[in-house]
């Protein structure tokens, strides 16, 4: 019942605001805030029926089926704040725009609905139906700014987003062909059970897995699928961007930790894939974070980044599991709960931040750092939303970030161990993951690094040039009231989520495993990975950031602006590429050099043949009269003449020839080819 | 009795179509009141057929020995007919509204009309001999359709359009005489022939009957003609060229691959490989040649040439659920595309434009038309909540479970075209709703959406399509029973 509420009264109330919209904006705004907090409060109210179930049979061929456990539950709960958050600052930074908010009001509320669809889902099929509708709908989101960059952003979007949902489909089907079954409930036993009595069904489910991985990993920003990411977040308006940051990608997210967790919890391939993947994710997206000179950007490749944080747990936690067993369930609580408490850190951080670069938007209309240097100064309120945002994410101790970053490090550190204990002949693995723990600091790191730079920029320095400085000092209000209880409220956060009890808390009510409870945030070891991490923060930044991205005082962006897989691979891939074979296999084997060759062939072949038999009459004729009949003189043609005869019959030909072609008789002709093709596999058959 | 039943449906609309060739209207409303109650005199007959309509061959004349006309309803037929004429008169709806200022009315809507009882006798032949002249007659009695703008263009395309599909037919001329000499003529799910001569020879005649019947269903490499045609009136393009004459190519498919060869002798051979490779090969190469094409309409043509391959590479996979994932498409495809086109001709028909460049921004001014072209799109890549997603479902499934190589090779090129469909249909949406800033919007001051002849047939079938993307089950059972051999 309630479950149902969640998932269907937005996607109920998406038209009726759009309506409203069209001639009460304030009653249309109004409405939607309320609507979000209602659904916050009801999404709450699953606390106290953990287990409720809805189904819903005979649609969409399978019916559809929603479950609210721990996990669910509370992602049920960080989606209803994100979106409480989101409308209330979204009141204040449309203000100033008129021109199709009732739009994107219909298609927030329509996304709340899907993406709630998704987080509440109780099988794939439910899982997908929900994640094609919000791929779909937070599309209008990315361009709602209509401009050039927007417009090229959603393609590329759209585009990954279809081609995702698309492959994503395809391991479903894989899998249920396989499995027989695609419940989270069931299809654990189900595929053992399948592998049990099918060697190759192992493999195939493997295969059902990285389709799925791709699909998902499409919609969380993971490399290589990662391209939209980048791109898409900068344009969007900033309460959209905040939503496709901090919900979106755990959407995709979502279904990857139910693949590795429900179906392919057994598979060393797949994590250790996942953790690649992740790896590469990681440190690219800080790298490319690094270099940006854009606030949103900056902050989407952060997005990137910590989603490789994310894939790393789950990978380590899927390898863990596979490598150890029962054995290792310490390791494994620890990785699961890292990635899934970051899954949550993750989201509420982006909602602070976004937000936060949505507040600078509004007032500058502009997001380059040398533009909006200084103008934070004076602002302390969003100075200190921003920080504590900024903290967190870098994992300063008594921050939220830092637990989870903690347990993520610790759950490689058990892969290590696993790899040691149980599998000692593979030196190269554990080399590998001492390397990956390396990466796993550095990228860490970076993010320190990466973040101190963005603030440092915003509120501390002044900015180059004097009389613009003067004007933002002028300035000491940058939001209204609304505005200011949404982005500081959801620090908050922060500051609560840093205590190590409830994060133990909340990751065993999620994971519901009980070792977590034995975890110990601050002991030394804990805070060595952490500290190391901030260390290296601190020197790329002194290092790299003072001395080599700023240059005469501005910040500058040295990464290779050709350097783009989406322009290097996947654009010409398909708008040159790929064309190109297929036009080449078309002209060969199509119309131009088969069917009129061979038609011209015929033709030819029958003129030459009739030519040939005329003329061996003709010589039949002479040699008659020239043996048998005996007349006395005959007249033979003259080499000249007969030349000349020849290049006429040719032309003549060809002039009959065109006409024919291209008309009816070419029919004809085809109907003689078939003939004659018939005629000659009879003689051969019979 | 039983053949005045299963003649009704032909022979209504052939008297109907000459007798709007012969008779002059003073009023164009006459003859269109005229013109439509035919047609949906048609359909009732259609329905009184597939209801009580003989299920064995009813035979009708004899031209000579062992060639002779038979019609019968069985399962295909029921699926065929049943949609066509559900389809017929929401089209001549729209044909009204689209022709109003046209040339040439009556010769257009008299074998508009005529189309109608040649593809019902397509659907309703017992045998392949029966399903050949009818085949052959579609394509003479729709060539003055497509070149119904009498210019050079549509001169030429009527030209092409004749050269390929009779030229196919003779190809597949042959199959039909093998297939009728070897006892196959006759149709019986599973195949009718009897203690086949030479097994390898027929399926060497398979192949020639696949490219000759596929030639109305543009399969590569004798696509080229459906592209061309869509020179013709947008509501020739839309009934004829996505859903009638080119469905009556798969069907003919169906017909010979399932009902007078049988997939027993097929299955597994090398011959029924190269088919299916030639359909998957042409649904990728469709998508392809769509996402280059800048006219609205002949994308969608190409579009088109890519779903039929769909169907046909369902058909060939020679599986029960196969047959079901082309029938299935059949179906679900024609009510989208009829959508797709009719929105196309909605805008080509308001604006007087036909390139897709020229879109910008539209969608403000036709927002109904342009929000169900939308969907229609998102059905045809495949999402779900709509019926496209079934179909695509059925699809890939039997491509699975096939368990051949081609079948798996058929999935990833499934997966291809879909996705480079939402490149091409959903471009246009983005043009039309998401006009770039500043982009140039002149000359769209006085637009407004279509007339509501237009949008009836263009709304029926978009709720269609919602209905049956959400319950599916009543429709997919039918089809199955279909695919089992039930009816």
């Amino acid at each position: 019942m309630f479950i149902g509420y969640l998932v269907f009264a937005p996607i109920l109330i998406a038209p009726v605001l759009y309506r409203i919209g069209r001639k009460n904006e304030e009653a249309r705004d109004r409405l939607a805030i309320l609507f979000a907090f209602v659904e916050l409060a009801v999404s709450l109210s699953l606390l106290t029926m953990q287990g409720a179930k809805l189904t819903i049979p005979y649609i969409l061929a399978y019916g559809l089926t929603f479950e609210a456990d721990g996990f669910r539950t509370a992602y049920s709960i960080v989606t209803s704040i994100m979106w409480a958050g989101t409308s209330l600052f979204a009141r204040e930074y449309f203000r100033h725009e008129r021109e199709g908010l009732s739009r994107y009001w219909m298609f927030i509320m329509l996304t709340l609905g899907a993406t709630q669809g998704v987080m509440l889902s109780a099988d794939f099929m439910t899982t997908f139906v929900f994640f094609e509708i919000l791929s779909l709908t937070s599309f209008t989101w990315v361009i709602h700014e209509e401009t050039r960059e927007a417009i090229r952003a959603a393609y590329t979007y759209l585009f990954i987003a279809v081609i995702g949902g698309l492959v994503l489909f395809m391991g479903l089907l894989l899998l249920r062909d396989t499995c027989g079954t695609l419940a989270f409930r069931e299809i654990f036993e189900a595929a053992e059970k399948a592998r049990a009595e099918n060697t190759s069904a192992g493999s195939e489910i493997l295969a059902a897995g990285i389709c799925i991985l791709f699909g998902f990993g499409a919609k969380a920003g993971m490399f290589p699928v990662h391209v939209w990411l980048p791109k898409a977040h900068p344009v969007a308006p900033s309460p959209a961007s905040a939503l496709l940051s901090g919900i979106l990608t755990k959407v995709g997210i979502f279904g990857i930790l139910m693949t590795a967790v429900k179906v392919l919890f057994e598979s060393r391939t797949f994590g250790t894939v996942v953790f690649v993947l992740g790896l590469i994710t990681m440190f690219l997206g800080a790298l490319l974070a690094l270099f940006s000179v854009n606030l949103k950007r900056t902050l989407a490749c952060s997005s990137m980044s910590q989603i490789g944080f994310i894939l790393v747990g789950i990978g380590s936690a899927v390898f863990i599991n596979a490598a150890g067993g029962e054995e290792a369930g310490e390791g494994l609580a620890l990785a699961m709960s890292g990635t899934v408490l970051h899954m949550v850190n993750h989201s509420l951080l982006k909602l602070v931040l976004f937000m936060a670069a949505g507040v600078v938007v509004m007032n500058l209309h502009t997001l380059t750092l040398d533009d909006i240097r200084g103008w934070g100064r004076n602002k302390t309120a969003l100075k200190i939303a921003f920080a504590l945002g900024g903290l967190g994410i870098s994992g300063i101790p008594l921050l939220n970030g830092y637990i989870s970053k903690t347990m993520l490090h610790e759950g490689i550190v058990e892969a290590i161990l696993c790899a040691r204990e149980f599998m000692p002949g593979e030196q190269g693995m554990i080399a590998f993951l001492r390397i990956a723990e390396w990466i796993f600091l550095i990228s860490g790191g970076f993010t320190f690094a990466y973040m101190l730079k963005l603030f440092i920029c915003i509120f501390i320095e002044r900015n180059r040039d004097d009389k613009r400085q003067e004007a933002y000092e002028k300035e000491s209000t940058c939001m209204d009231i609304w505005s200011t209880a949404a982005v500081c409220g959801s620090s908050v956060f922060m500051v609560l989520l840093g205590q190590p009890a409830v994060m133990k808390k909340l990751a065993f009510f999620m994971t519901g495993r009980e070792e977590i409870m034995e975890f110990h945030a601050f002991t030394l070891t804990n805070l060595k990975g952490g500290l190391i991490s901030l260390a290296i923060g601190g020197a790329v930044y002194l290092l790299i950031v003072r001395k080599v991205l700023l240059r005469d005082g501005s910040y500058v962006n040295l990464w290779p602006e050709k350097l783009d897989l989406e322009d290097l691979l996947y654009r010409p891939l398909l708008t040159s590429w790929l064309p190109g074979i297929f036009g080449a296999i078309a002209g060969v084997f199509g119309e131009n050099l088969i069917l009129r060759p061979v038609c011209r062939g015929v033709l030819y072949a029958a003129t030459v043949f009739g030519r040939a038999l005329s003329t061996s009459m003709d010589a039949l004729i002479v040699l008659l009269r020239k043996t048998v009949v005996r007349e006395t003189k005959v007249r033979t043609l003259q080499s000249e003449e007969r030349r000349s005869r020849a290049a006429a019959f040719r032309d003549q030909t060809e002039a009959a020839l065109n006409p024919i072609i291209s008309g009816f008789s070419f029919a004809l002709v085809m109907t003689c080819i078939g003939i004659l093709l018939i005629l000659g596999v009879l003689i051969l058959y019979i | 009795m039983d053949s005045l039943f299963i003649l009704a449906p032909i022979l209504v609309p052939f008297i109907g179509g000459v007798s709007l060739l012969l008779l002059k209207f003073r009023e164009d409303r006459t003859r269109e009141i005229y013109s439509e109650i035919i047609v949906i005199l048609t359909s009732v007959c259609v329905w009184l057929a597939l209801a009580y309509g003989s299920r064995d061959p009813v035979h009708v004349y004899s031209f000579t020995d062992g060639f002779s006309i038979n019609f019968r309803v069985d399962g295909p037929a029921m699926l065929f007919a049943g949609m066509i004429s559900i389809l017929w008169p929401f089209a001549m709806l729209y044909a009204f509204e689209y022709m109003k200022d046209a040339e040439h009315k009556r010769s257009f809507f008299g074998f508009y009309v005529m189309t109608y009882s040649v593809t019902i006798g397509v659907a309703l032949a017992a045998d392949l001999v029966t399903m050949y002249v009818f085949f052959e007659m579609l394509t003479l009695v729709t060539l003055p359709l497509v070149s119904h703008y009498q210019n050079h263009e549509s001169a030429f395309a009527g030209r092409m359009y004749v050269a390929y599909c009779i030229g196919g037919a003779s190809l597949g001329f042959v199959a039909v005489v093998m297939g009728t000499l070897n006892g196959g003529g006759v149709f019986e799910y599973g195949g009718s022939l009897g203690n086949v001569f030479a097994p390898s020879l027929m399926r060497i005649m398979f192949l020639f009957g696949f490219f000759g019947f596929g030639t109305k269903a543009a399969v590569f490499p004798l696509f080229h003609w459906l592209p061309q045609a869509s020179v013709a009136p947008t509501p020739v393009t839309a009934l004829l060229h996505a859903v009638a004459v080119v469905n009556s190519g798969v069907y003919a498919v169906i017909r010979l691959a399932w009902y007078a060869y049988g997939p027993d002798l097929m299955r597994g051979s090398t011959e029924q490989v190269i088919c299916t490779y030639a359909a998957v090969f042409t649904l990728v190469f469709g998508a392809v040649m769509a996402l280059r094409e800048r006219h609205f309409k002949r994308r969608l043509a190409y579009s088109t040439v890519s779903n039929l391959s769909y169907m046909l590479f369902g058909i060939l996979l020679m599986t029960p659920e196969g047959l079901l994932g082309g029938l299935t498409h059949m179906l679900f495809h024609s009510i989208i595309k009829m959508v797709l086109f009719l929105c196309a001709g909605a805008f080509m028909h308001v604006t007087g434009r036909a390139y897709i460049y020229e879109i910008n921004g539209i969608g403000r001014k036709m927002p109904v038309t342009f929000t169900l072209y939308t969907l229609s799109a998102l059905s045809l890549t495949g999402i779900p909540l709509f019926c496209g997603f079934i179909s695509k479902w059925k699809l890939l499934t039997a491509g699975i479970s096939s368990g051949q190589t081609v079948g798996i090779v058929g999935m990833a090129g499934l997966i291809v075209s879909a996705f480079l469909c939402a490149m091409y249909t959903l471009n246009v949406s983005i043009r039309a709703f998401f006009p770039m800033r500043g982009s140039d919007r002149s000359g769209s001051g006085g637009m407004k959406e279509a007339g509501v002849l237009m949008l009836i047939p263009i709304c029926v079938f978009s709720v269609v399509n919602i209905l049956f993307g959400v319950y599916s089950a009543p429709v997919i059972s039918f089809l199955e029973r279909i695919a089992q051999g039930v009816i």
